[in-house]
């Protein structure tokens, strides 16, 4: 059972047929965690699925 | 010997390239059974390359400063008839039939392949203890770590196996080597240099770049490797300017030199914080001006780094963890099963935030021209040695060592890792020197005129005499 607002990591890692440790849990807890807590920043007009190119990049940020 | 003086002395007839060859062959014959360096070595190819380039030279074809100098591949660049293991089980037995692209680019400049060097397993972490080849160990102290993943790199050029390295950098795996054996890293612009024929771990953070004994070797090395390759998807087709820095002493004058006041100099070893500010000082007497800025959260920049990197590797090995998982070592083996169940969601969204902090570095940069920070917040770490204490308090040895780099990675922005001074036990420190996207010239300036004025990277490891 999940114990957080983020994914059953026990139960994602058993779907997959794996193990995971109890520090790869906490730290897989940890990044989901941070993640939720940067949503604010996140820009939801842009698009994320593309290839990372810097020079796209740069374009952007110039705008 | 370095690569630039190793080209006057074949150019005043005072050595060959065959001889050159030969002393870094002995090195490798002598050291490598403690060292472990080298995973592969191409001993007889080095040697009939070697006659070809004296040939050459004799006949009047000048391939350039790299023609004749002998040159190691970490073990993931493809190397055609050559075992390419990725420092891996998987691909124990892989012999590639093709080159990598800066394979081609090296041996088109003249570089002389002296063998194929050892790495942490498919350049997964950063200490190199490889659980199929062994440990490669640090030459200022074997009971140490080199770093890595590219430790076998850092390890041939600083005790001359041969006078140049190539490696990678996915979350520090040039810079974090290079720190811990005193020897010079560049991590170029993403898009710099083709990836074209190097083994995979995270498609949006894997960099190649040089190493090298100092800066002006790195800056010869990158002009051989550096431009567009169209196999390479992220490859940018962008001009190569002349990298080399001048000779004689640099001025700085009328540089602005960034120093962060959070993250980067908070949590380190005093030694560290005295060598790099020492860098700052020297830089400063040069002629630039240091000026405090305030970064992004470096802490949240590490994690969409570790995001991104935990979901691109378990894609690059769903096929072969599925069934080859016992032919992966415990820590690697852990790291992809981790990105195995992350939600896809996470992936995206950390590419988001990646491209947002991105615009905030590179509005900071239009107010300094690079930054100066620590490469590694500690000396080289003991072998096997999982927690290591930093003023104090214990850390993970691993997250430790990647703290200061990893976040480079995501935002894709050259930096070049230079020795910047030693422990009180005589272990190399390291600093890093971060600049604008393609601006890696300015870098290799700073550096040259840090490095000619401190003169750290004359000292070498113990029992390592100048060839």
């Amino acid at each position: 059972m999940s114990t957080s607002l983020g994914p059953d990591w026990k139960a994602l890692a058993a779907a997959q047929k794996i193990e995971l440790t109890e520090t790869a849990r906490e730290r897989l807890e940890g990044l989901s965690k941070t993640l939720l807590g940067l949503r604010g920043l996140i820009d939801w007009t842009e698009e994320p699925a593309q290839i990372f190119q810097l020079a796209a990049s740069q374009e952007d940020s110039a705008e | 010997m370095t690569v630039l003086e190793a080209a006057a002395a074949l150019r005043r007839k005072q050595l060959s390239s065959v001889e050159l060859t030969v002393q870094c062959l002995a090195r490798i014959e002598k050291h490598n059974p403690d060292l472990n360096a080298f995973i592969t070595i191409t001993a007889s190819t080095a040697l009939a390359e070697a006659r070809k380039a004296d040939e050459e030279l004799t006949l009047g074809l000048d391939r350039g400063l790299l023609h004749g100098i002998p040159l190691a591949h970490k073990d993931l660049f493809c190397t055609h008839g050559v075992r390419t293991t990725s420092g891996s089980k998987v691909f124990s037995s892989y012999i590639p039939n093709f080159d990598a692209a800066v394979v081609e680019r090296l041996r088109e400049a003249g570089a002389i392949m002296v063998g194929k060097t050892g790495m942490h397993e498919h350049a997964y972490g950063i200490t190199s203890n490889n659980p199929h080849f062994g440990a490669v160990r640090n030459p200022w102290d074997p009971q140490r770590i080199p770093g890595g993943s590219s430790g076998g790199s850092a390890v041939a050029v600083a005790t001359g196996m041969a006078l140049m390295a190539t490696g990678t950098d996915t979350g520090g795996s040039i810079r974090v080597p290079a720190a811990y054996c005193g020897i010079t890293g560049l991590k170029p612009t993403f898009g710099r240099v083709s990836k074209f024929g190097a083994l995979p771990l995270g498609f949006s953070l894997d960099h190649v770049g040089p190493m090298t004994r100092d800066v002006r070797d790195a800056a010869a090395m990158l002009q051989a490797m550096a431009g567009y390759d169209r196999r390479d998807q992220t490859s940018a087709d962008q001009p190569v300017p002349d990298f080399m820095p001048p000779l004689g002493e640099i001025s700085l004058q009328g540089l602005r030199i960034g120093l962060p006041q959070n993250f980067f100099f908070e949590k380190l070893d005093p030694q560290v914080d005295n060598a790099v500010h020492f860098m700052a000082y020297t830089a400063q007497d040069l002629g630039a001006e240091l000026i405090d800025i305030r970064v992004p959260d470096g802490h949240q920049l590490n994690v969409l780094a570790q995001v991104t990197l935990l979901a691109e590797a378990a894609s690059v090995h769903e096929p072969y963890i599925r069934k080859q998982r016992s032919s992966y070592g415990d820590d690697v083996r852990t790291l992809v099963d981790m990105g195995r169940v992350l939600p896809a969601t996470d992936y995206l969204q950390a590419q988001r935030l990646r491209k947002r902090i991105l615009g905030v570095y590179l509005d900071l940069l239009k107010q300094v021209d690079c930054f100066l920070v620590p490469a590694v917040p500690i000396a080289a770490p003991l072998i096997g040695q999982n927690e290591i204490a930093i003023d104090g308090q214990m850390e993970d040895t691993r997250l430790a060592t990647t703290r200061l780099v990893r976040g480079f990675n995501a935002l894709g922005l050259p930096v070049l890792s230079m020795p910047a001074g030693f422990s009180r036990d005589g272990m190399p420190l390291g600093c890093q020197i971060v600049g604008r996207p393609w601006d890696e010239a300015l870098l290799l300036q700073i550096g040259a005129a840090l490095e000619d004025r401190t003169g750290h990277v004359k000292r070498l490891p113990p029992g390592f005499p100048p060839a």
